[in-house]
């Protein structure tokens, strides 16, 4: 009776503090994780040192992929507006039925007269689908025409931002047409899309960041 | 937090005749719980994007017929880039295209240096020109290189016939495919 028990140490470790880290964590993720939109056109961008954050908002981009064909996506909020311009500019003869398959559609890259049946193609087969892009040889420089039709839409508000996306080997002949699809609507300012990478030590605008207090824009003139 | 002790009540006193509730132990095993934690956590690093796409300003002039329009450089000021196939960067300075010289992406940062340092800030003008072999990487590269060295003033056209036979003729010359 008198005997004294030994004390056993539990092997029952307290996980509430590993457990409250772990979700800890696991809401910074959720919260800032930005899910990379499932791009149906391959692009490749090239890096610049260009630090500015690419907008998002009211953006109408022009992705150039490697074998030089030209596509579009636009905002989703510019789409109905653009997409009546169009169809009133070049009398394609479109039906609300096409237009509810255009503000679906993620991104537009046949030339005007096949539109119709681009937009009925199933998206689960886009990216088997062999689409010839949007034209824009000097002869055909259709991405004019679509310009055009984003510039009315936007009559009398703020412009919208114009983005150009190209992809590492693409010619150099496919981004010219762009610009002069651009240039054409009297748009000398557009941004191109890049992916971020260090400024090179012992440059000037190295030199720039590490003292801010010269002022060193690098804009052209 | 997950062990919360429910302690026999201090002041309250139980009859003699009432039976004292069994104690169910309110402790939790967390252990599962933070298994499931740490594998959203996985699959929420693998999935984020931390480096969001950047955007770099380009500028293009508006075409001009008017000759008067056009910028005038001064011809001690001038260095002009052109690019061909396979990444090769060709340049010259003032104007005189038959002195053109070979280089690559990586050396062309210090002519651009060294003409900086030896021409007036208000003379130097860079003219890129990329012909038609070039890619979207070698405009963008370039251009890239411009805000690296803070030039202020530079313009990008397309190479005269001229400029583009010389090409051609440096591109046969040394095998560049």
């Amino acid at each position: 009776m008198g005997r004294a028990k030994i004390k056993r140490g539990s092997t029952n470790i307290d996980m509430t503090a590993m457990c409250d880290v772990a979700f800890l964590l696991l809401s910074f993720f959720i919260l800032t994780t930005k899910f990379k939109p499932s791009e149906a056109i391959d692009v490749v961008t090239p890096n610049s040192v260009a630090s500015k954050a690419a907008p998002e908002t009211d953006a109408f981009t022009v992705s150039l992929d490697k074998a030089g064909k030209v596509y579009i996506d636009m905002a989703q909020s510019m789409k109905a507006d653009v997409f009546d311009e169009v169809n009133t500019a070049k009398n394609l003869g479109l039906t609300p039925e096409d237009k509810k398959l255009f503000s679906q559609a993620t991104f537009v890259g046949v030339p005007f007269g096949q539109l119709k049946q681009f937009l009925r193609i199933d998206p689960e087969n886009l990216k088997n689908t062999n689409l010839s892009g949007i034209p824009v040889d000097s002869s055909n420089n259709e991405l004019q025409a679509w310009i055009n039709a984003v510039l009315n839409a936007y009559k009398g508000r703020k412009q919208p931002n114009f983005l150009i996306k190209g992809d590492n080997n693409a010619k150099y002949t496919s981004f010219k047409g762009i610009i002069s699809a651009f240039k054409k609507n009297e748009i000398f300012k557009y941004l191109l899309v890049t992916n971020p990478e260090g400024v090179p030590p012992g440059t000037a605008l190295y030199e720039n960041n590490m003292h801010p207090a010269a002022p060193g824009t690098t804009e052209t003139p | 937090m997950a062990e919360m002790e429910v302690k026999s009540g201090g002041g309250h006193k139980k009859g003699p005749g009432v039976k004292k509730g069994k104690k169910l132990s309110t402790r939790v095993d967390l252990t599962p719980m933070c298994d499931l934690g740490f594998l959203l956590i996985t699959f929420f690093i693998f999935t984020t994007t931390m480096a969001q796409p950047r955007a770099m300003n380009l500028s293009m002039p508006k075409d001009s017929d008017k000759p008067d329009d056009l910028t005038k450089i001064k011809e001690s000021g001038a260095l002009t880039i052109l690019m061909g196939k396979g990444n090769v960067v060709y340049y010259y300075f003032a104007n005189d295209p038959t002195k053109i010289q070979t280089t690559g992406f990586k050396d062309i940062r210090k002519i651009i240096i060294d003409k900086k340092k030896t021409t007036p800030a208000d003379d130097l003008f860079i003219t890129i020109k990329p012909d038609k072999d070039a890619t979207y990487k070698n405009a963008v590269d370039i251009l890239d290189e411009m805000s690296i060295n803070d030039i202020r003033r530079y313009a990008m056209m397309d190479p005269t016939d001229d400029e583009y036979k010389l090409i051609q003729m440096t591109e046969q010359a040394g095998g560049i495919k």
